[in-house]
């Protein structure tokens, strides 16, 4: 029988949904594999009963924490895609400042209607099994997990910093061209994407298990940031500083 | 074997004739971007850069790809293994002298047993054109280690002596390839004498250097087990592994399997591997034999030094200074260390 499948988002811009949706080539053999029975972006009908759960997006009020529980208790496996939900993402930005400030930014006079919470990574609330950082998520990747899962295998997540792939694809170093990049402590696994077509290295993916984040702060400021600079370019995708359960 | 001269005008003709007239599946050389150097793809002599410093990654890429399919197989009861040794034709032209050496060194420990034929297949429909270095990079130490030039690794070498260049001929399928393909003369004694000239001016322009010769380096290892350096060097690695990715003579790699979304068939493939990240050493009962930078900045001190040295009879490091140009902190260059621990020993 195949494994069903939900797919839940949070707060986040469902672009990991989006991600998923555009598999296109191979829509037809996952749905061969798998039955999705929960995609709020692809079909109307919902169910309770699934067996590995998909979520995107951060938790940021009350009530995500009361869904994400429920959720959890329901799915044998659940899995995270996107930064949002394994890292909590750009969403964690507002946790610098008090919350009844960051809801009378956005809501205004209505502010008092609504209801939030510092944001966080899922695995701040409940136990996550797989985690696929990147914004959005990896495709290549998210297939890889879910052929390693349907096969009994354990997925393989990289814990060594993007500039080794970079290296791998022969990209100049960022740092040769005069700019700065977060590829010595981010966590691989996009070969490197950004570098590969221009950019730097923003750091989507999380931190690698043990960081240099002296050493590398120390590169950044001999490359011109300040203080101030590195702060708020590490901060961008990993700001969540309070841990998992 | 003989030594020829040809001129700049005609070599660059030699090239387009190879890509023109399609006997190798590719003809493959150094071109530039973002200001820097790399091996790939020639579609006219024009891209060839033969003046360079040194290219991003070695061209250790085309016989040991990044990653490279070994094994197919199909799922279920009857596997089916296929070993797959894929090679096509190449022309590689303007390999630097340590990037020979360093070829040599990998061959050397891909067909020692069990031999592993997918690089040696590689290496023999491959004619290597060489270059001498003469503007070696600032982190380049390879004439301390006697390779800022090599009388083997190359089916044909060239030195740039102004208008033309002096080609030695390594090998009869070198001499037959220029023969062929190239509009080439003998070689005057003065050019050989301006070739002996342009290499021995190289040599002034080397900015790193070994203090001791290359040969004592092992015994220098043995004495320093314990010291200091390795600690202090290795406090500021980034365990990002960009030293092991462009190195010439890192031959680890890491295995993986996967699978076809039909679930039917897969693959096994290898990828490089560095023993600088922090998981190499990490064994299946998650215990890690080399856990802390110190250990891992040690052993490939060690490594590069003396164990491929005494397992191979050959250098694991040709000088090329690649990892002192990618390590942002400034701790890859083994002459660097080699020196230190030369000094406190």
């Amino acid at each position: 029988m195949k494994p069903k499948v939900a797919f839940f988002d949070f707060t986040s811009c469902e672009g990991c949904q989006l991600e998923v949706l555009n598999f296109e080539q191979e829509v037809l053999q996952l749905l061969n594999l798998l039955e999705i029975v929960n995609f709020r972006e692809l079909m109307t009908e919902r169910s309770d009963d699934y067996d590995i759960a998909i979520i995107d997006g951060a938790i940021s009020t009350d009530a995500d924490v009361a869904r994400i529980k429920e959720i959890r208790e329901r799915a044998s496996i659940l899995i995270t895609i996107g930064a949002c939900s394994s890292l909590g993402g750009v969403n964690c930005l507002k946790n610098a400042y008090p919350m009844e400030e960051v809801l009378s930014v956005v809501y205004g006079d209505a502010a008092g209607y609504y209801n939030t919470i510092p944001a966080r990574p899922v695995s701040a609330v409940v136990p996550v099994d797989y985690a696929l950082p990147q914004c959005p998520v990896n495709k290549a990747e998210f297939l890889e997990v879910v052929k390693a899962l349907l096969l009994g295998k354990k997925p393989e997540i990289p814990n060594y910093p993007v500039c080794a792939e970079c290296k791998m694809a022969e990209n100049a170093c960022v740092f040769d061209l005069g700019r700065t990049c977060l590829g010595p402590v981010t966590r691989a696994g996009c070969n490197a994407l950004c570098v590969t077509w221009g950019r730097h290295c923003w750091g989507c993916r999380g931190l690698v298990d043990d960081p240099n984040v002296d050493a590398a702060t120390d590169v950044l400021k001999e490359h011109g940031l300040t203080a101030e600079d590195i702060v708020n370019k590490f901060r961008i995708y990993t700001a969540w500083t309070g841990g998992s359960e | 074997m003989e030594d020829k001269v040809i001129s700049k005008a005609d070599f660059s003709s030699m090239v387009d004739r190879l890509i023109q007239e399609g006997e190798y599946d590719s003809i493959e050389g150094v071109k530039t971007k973002d200001g820097k150097y790399f091996f790939g793809s020639l579609t006219n002599s024009g891209e060839l850069c033969l003046d360079y410093d040194v290219t991003l990654l070695p061209p250790k890429k085309y016989f040991l790809p990044q990653r490279e399919t070994v094994i197919t197989f199909r799922q279920g009861e009857r596997p089916a293994p296929e070993p797959v040794a894929e090679a096509s034709s190449v022309v590689l032209i303007g390999v630097h002298p340590y990037d020979l050496k360093a070829m040599e060194l990998c061959e050397a420990v891909y067909s020692a047993p069990p031999a592993d034929p997918n690089l040696m297949i590689r290496k023999s429909k491959t004619v290597v054109i060489g270059v001498d270095c003469l503007n070696p990079n600032p982190q380049s130490f390879s004439a301390s280690m006697g390779f800022a030039t090599t009388e083997s690794g190359y089916d044909l070498m060239l030195t740039d002596i102004g208008d033309s260049y002096v080609v030695s001929v390594g090998t009869d399928r070198g001499a037959d390839l220029l023969a062929r393909y190239g509009r080439a003369a003998d070689a005057t004694a003065t050019n050989l004498a301006r070739r002996d000239e342009v290499r021995e001016m190289s040599l002034g322009r080397y900015e790193k250097s070994l203090s001791m010769p290359a040969d004592e380096i092992p015994a220098i290892l043995n004495e320093t087990w314990d010291s200091r350096v390795f600690a202090e060097k290795s406090e500021v690695c980034l365990s990002c592994g960009s030293c092991v990715m462009v190195c010439p003579t890192c031959v680890c790699f890491d295995v993986e399997d996967t699978v076809a979304l039909s679930l039917d068939s897969g693959e096994r493939y290898r990828k490089w591997d560095s023993c600088m990240l922090t998981d190499f050493a990490k064994v299946a009962t998650g215990e890690n034999f080399r856990e802390d930078r110190e250990s891992r900045f040690r052993h490939r001190m060690h490594r590069k030094g003396k164990y491929l040295l005494e397992r191979y009879d050959k250098p694991g490091c040709v000088g090329c200074g690649r990892c002192g140009l990618a390590c942002l902190v400034d701790i890859a260059l083994p002459a660097d260390t080699y020196n230190l621990l030369k000094e406190a020993s």
